[in-house]
């Protein structure tokens, strides 16, 4: 299998700007063969309409604030889409990453390795 | 499940879901469609010839010109009118990785969660002409699944692409200030595809001298065929009623003078060349794939087998190849 | 690092300035040496703004603060005041403050457990009476908030207003809100804001009104933190801050309202990151002293000692934190100190050691203060003004960003000038450039993190688990939104807010209307509808 055609959103769920984290890693995603589909700062209805009429391989979301707001998210693409997989990074201090991976979501805090995350990205969407 | 692995009786399913409403059958069987081959050939079997009711609008213009900003502002305006909207918009693959960056949704905060709106981001995939293989594909699904309009977003194209205008029944583009001398450079191509053009970001210095500059590039045009220039801020929303008023009297026009139709057999006629021209070119890349060509090129290197005499057994070959893979 | 070694390795600053193995007195630039000579206080300043360095005023202990309710706020305020923090900023919720959004605003009730996480929720001058109980405002230098450009006129306004209010002269009051264009037009991207000129006029207009009826006050600080810690180099954010203070010294000179001193003076409190190479960052602050001396008496004919001694706030780079391994960090902030402290700054705060998992607990606030008072009390740093002036190493170093930043300075000027440098996107390509070149280096071993690319084992016995916050923020805000609406007189606020959308069309100073509004007790979110219906909203160059 091959990233070709593989599809990935990549969403903020913060109202914070930091472009930083989620630019890098969609432009690590689009080198490795992704079609990366970003759509900024987007509300929880937002990521889970975007899931659905893209109709992605992967969601990944950039949290910037509170990890609430990204479960709400997370718990709306469930709903619309359960067999997608979700991946997240950004701000995620440990309590927020146990509450995230008690989801079943795979969390990507500050300082991992873009290689990681392609390689995630590759598992997660079949690709590898 | 994959979408590779659909058979004739799962897209016709998934055909009858997203004719009934359903948005993820909507957006798999593009899928399916960007994909090509067997399930793509079944999908479009399912798909009649276009309704009557559907109308496309094409928005082309170079990289940045601001057509997703202007699309976020006349998807309102739209709305108002046509009750529900679809946009594809085609962004560009990285020849080098085969990925791209989809970004056209960042511009389109305004009605992303609505459900009158349907918004799908696809990438060129190689293609060139400022969309993407199965962008005309996926413009006959949504007519057939009853969105009466549908906007298409181009990818940003340098120079005026004709692709789009054989694909959309108004086409818009859109130029910003201080681009007189592309005007200029370009005028013949931007006469033949553009019904509308747009001078967006009037914002910025120079709104003038490029008004000048199309005026004087359209004033050989006969009156009545003469594009409606419109200025817009779309960043500010500024300019798209008046957008959106010129574009439903081009529409009213073009239908009242029959040109809508002679358009749409253009359509038809283009867009079956394309199809029949992707198929093709599938095939021959296959040839050259399978080694048959082999013999031939190095015959041809060889001095024994001139060029021309190659081409025309390889021609046969490739059209025994197509018409075997129709029968089978 | 496999080359540890030194062999095949080539040696460079963190902003990619070629590196010797040591510095002998000839690689200082001929036209460096003279400015070696000149004594601290003295022109051209890069060995220090004033005579007497840290002996007679020790660097100031500044830290950001701020979440919750205002009251929670308050409360930190107090805490590290009485800790030893000798300043105080207070920190508005950027939801709501950086967009000028009530918490009513759909985008905001979307992300409702949000609000009140990197700062208090401050809707009326109610709110920020709260925040501001009992803090000594006549003798403390107190940093209003209002980083961001359109949200800035509110927070300063609503800060004076209390001001006066408890009987403070606003001639006599200290301060600084920051207003700058690098937090939001660069580094973090609002989602909706104000396009760049009419956030020029708003801080014109601030230097104006400041120059009239609030002289100790420093109007705008312009954040080369926020540049750097987005991505530009140390050489960057020196030539793209001074192209910056052109902006707004040409915006002054074409209004011709104050005099061109007075602005200077009132653009010359600025605000550097220092990160993590040392000697560099060091560097950085002596050059960034000597270039505001250069652009103003070669651009301006400027030369009054007053106004040309450039005052440097500085803030470690919270990007070099790391969520691995978070202790450690407490020695890259006490690291980054030194490089500031070295480097002569007037204030400084210290990143958290928590900086990577959330906004600083109490227990990490207090370790940044601490690491400034250990080095201020108990390593003799304060005795002697630029301990590192004549290095050979130092200056060069100095001399070569300077000259690198007067290179980025012209390709700015180049680009139609700093504004345009953002409204293009030109310097966020600056910056993503090297963001990338930072994740190749890492990858390729060349940049060594400890704990995150190497030495990742852990066994430390504690726990960080960060700042949890509380979680009454919304209810508590939307509560007090609808009771200002519920006993404001509305007649009165509604005459205040037209009053403030005429100025913001015909284009008068917006100073006075606005403290007219914030003591009607208009609200944020009012003020805010205001500005997008009369400015629209800056057409963003990036796609995030
Ligand atoms: C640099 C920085 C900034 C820069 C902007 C950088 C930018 N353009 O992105 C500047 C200085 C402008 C800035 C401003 C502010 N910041 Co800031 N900032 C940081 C800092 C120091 C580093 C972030 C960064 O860019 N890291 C580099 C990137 C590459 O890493 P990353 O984003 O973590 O991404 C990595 C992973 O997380 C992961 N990842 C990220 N996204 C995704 C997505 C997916 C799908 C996957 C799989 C992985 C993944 O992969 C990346 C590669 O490793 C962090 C603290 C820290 N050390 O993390 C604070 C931090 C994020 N900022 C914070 C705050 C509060 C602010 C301000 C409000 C402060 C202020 N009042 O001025 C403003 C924001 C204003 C606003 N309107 O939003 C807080 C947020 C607190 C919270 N959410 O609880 C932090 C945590 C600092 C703190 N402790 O207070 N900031
Ligand atoms: N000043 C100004 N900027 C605008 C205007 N309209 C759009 N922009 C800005 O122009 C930039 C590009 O806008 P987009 O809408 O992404 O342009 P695009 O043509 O869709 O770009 P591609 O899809 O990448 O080809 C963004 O920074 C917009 O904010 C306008 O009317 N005035
Ligand atoms: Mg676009």
């Amino acid at each position: 299998m091959s990233t070709a055609g593989k599809r990935i959103l990549m969403a903020k769920t913060g109202l914070d700007g930091h472009w930083r984290g989620p630019t890098v890693v969609a432009k690590a995603l689009r080198d490795a063969g992704f079609e990366v589909i970003m759509i900024g700062m987007a509300r929880p209805e937002e990521v889970m309409q975007a899931s659905i009429d893209e109709d992605v391989d992967l969601v990944g979301l950039n949290i910037g604030g509170h990890v609430d707001v990204a479960v709400r998210a997370i718990g709306m693409v469930r709903e619309s889409r359960p067999e997608v997989p979700i991946f997240v990074g950004g701000v995620v201090p440990p309590h927020a990453k146990r509450k995230l991976e008690g989801l079943g979501v795979e969390v990507y805090p500050p300082g991992s390795q873009l290689p990681d995350i392609v390689a995630a990205a590759m598992r997660l969407t079949g690709a590898a | 499940m994959a979408v590779s692995q659909l058979s004739a009786q799962d897209t016709d399913q998934l055909l009858e879901r997203a004719r009934a409403g359903d948005r993820g059958a909507l957006a798999r069987l593009i899928s399916v469609l960007e994909r090509g081959g067997d399930a793509a050939a079944s999908v479009e079997r399912g798909l009649s010839s276009r309704g009557a009711g559907g109308y496309t609008v094409g928005i082309t213009g170079a990289p940045g010109a601001g057509k997703s900003t202007l699309v976020n502002t006349l998807l309102g305006e739209a709305l108002a009118d046509a009750g529900r909207v679809a946009l594809l918009a085609v962004d560009p693959t990285s020849p080098l990785s085969r990925g791209a960056l989809l970004g056209d949704r960042v511009r389109m905060h305004s009605h992303a969660a609505s459900s009158q709106v349907f918004i799908r981001s696809m990438a060129s995939r190689g293609q060139l002409g400022g969309l993407a293989v199965a962008t005309r594909s996926a413009r006959r699904l949504l007519e057939a699944c009853g969105w009466p309009l549908i906007l298409i977003e181009t990818v940003g194209v340098g120079q005026v692409e004709l692709d789009v205008a054989s694909t959309t029944d108004t086409v818009v583009v859109v130029l910003n200030p201080g681009w007189g001398d592309e005007v200029q450079a370009n005028k013949a191509g931007l006469m033949e595809v553009a019904d509308i053009f747009v001078i967006n970001k009037a914002d910025k210095a120079g709104l003038q001298a490029t008004r000048r500059d199309l005026e004087s590039a359209l004033a050989s045009l006969p009156a009545e065929r003469r594009p409606a220039i419109v200025e817009t801020v779309a960043s500010e929303g500024r300019g798209a009623a008046d957008l959106w008023a010129a574009i439903a009297s081009h529409r009213e026009a073009i239908t009242l003078s029959g040109e809508l139709a002679s358009r749409r057999q253009q359509q038809l006629r283009a867009e079956l060349h394309g199809l029949i021209d992707a198929r093709l070119e599938a095939e021959l890349d296959q040839l050259f794939a399978s080694g048959a060509a082999d013999t031939h090129l190095e015959a041809v290197a060889a001095g024994a087998l001139d060029m021309a005499a190659a081409g025309d057994v390889l021609l046969r070959e490739l059209c025994r190849r197509a018409s075997a893979a129709i029968a089978g | 690092m496999n080359s540890n070694n030194g062999n095949g390795r080539v040696w460079n600053t963190a902003s990619g300035l070629h590196l010797k193995n040591f510095y002998a007195p000839e690689d200082v630039p001929e036209s460096h040496r003279k400015h070696v000579a000149v004594p601290p206080g003295e022109s051209p300043f890069h060995r220090g703004a004033y005579p007497t360095g840290y002996r007679t005023k020790p660097w100031r202990i500044f830290q950001l603060s701020g979440f919750g309710k205002p009251e929670d706020e308050n409360e930190r305020i107090r805490f590290l005041l009485e800790q030893g923090e000798t300043g105080f900023i207070m920190e508005h919720d950027r939801n709501t403050g950086d967009h000028c959004y009530n918490v009513d605003h759909p985008d905001v009730v979307a992300r409702r457990e949000d609000v009140g996480l990197t700062g208090a929720v401050m809707q009326s001058v109610r709110d920020i009476d709260i925040c501001m109980k009992d803090l000594p405002l006549a003798t403390s230098y107190g940093h209003a908030g209002g980083a961001v450009v359109q949200h800035a006129p509110f927070a300063l306004a609503g800060y004076w207003t209390v001001a006066k209010q408890r009987g403070v002269d606003l001639a006599r009051l200290p301060g600084t809100g920051q207003s700058d264009f690098f937090l939001t037009y660069l580094g973090c991207v609002t989602k909706q804001q104000i396009p760049t000129r009419d956030g020029l006029r708003f801080n014109a207009d601030i230097m104006e009104f400041c120059d009239k009826h609030l002289p100790r006050w420093v109007p705008v600080s312009i954040a080369g933190y926020n540049g750097a810690d987005t991505g530009l180099n140390a050489y960057q954010e020196l030539g793209a801050l001074f192209a910056n203070a052109v902006e707004y010294l040409e915006e002054i000179k074409r209004r011709n309202t104050m005099s061109l001193e007075n602005a200077a003076r009132a653009c010359g409190g600025v605000n550097f990151r220092a990160s993590m190479d040392l000697f560099e960052e060091a560097s950085k602050m002596r050059a960034a002293r000597l270039m505001w001396q250069q652009l103003l008496e070669r651009r301006y004919g400027i030369t009054n000692p007053k106004v040309a001694n450039l005052r440097i706030h500085c803030v470690t780079a919270g990007s070099r934190m790391t969520y691995q391994q978070p202790l450690n960090n407490i020695v890259r902030g006490t690291v980054m100190a030194l490089a500031a402290a070295l480097g002569g700054v007037q204030s400084l705060g210290v990143s958290g050691y928590d900086e990577a998992l959330s906004i600083p607990s109490e227990h990490a606030h207090q370790m940044s203060v601490r690491i400034q008072q250990i080095l201020q009390e108990e390593t003799n740093i304060q005795a002697v003004t630029d301990p590192l002036g004549g290095s050979y190493y130092v200056e060069t170093l100095t001399a070569e960003l300077v000259e690198r930043a007067w290179e980025f300075f012209d390709e700015i000027m180049e680009q139609g000038g700093f504004l345009a440098s953002l409204d293009s996107g030109w310097l966020h390509e600056r910056a993503a450039e090297n963001q990338s070149e930072d994740f190749r280096q890492q990858e390729s071993g060349e940049q060594v993190i400890i704990g995150v690319t190497d030495h990742k084992d852990d066994v430390s016995p504690f726990d960080v688990d960060g700042f949890m916050g509380v979680d009454d923020a919304y209810d508590v805000a939307l509560e007090r939104l609808h009771e200002v609406r519920r006993t404001r007189y509305e007649k009165g606020a509604s005459q205040a807010l037209g009053a403030l959308e005429s100025v913001c069309r015909d284009g008068e100073n917006i100073m006075p209307a606005m403290m007219d509004a914030l003591a009607a007790e208009v609200t944020l979110g009012e003020i805010g509808d205001v500005y997008r219906s009369v400015f629209g909203d800056w057409a963003t160059p990036i796609q995030t």
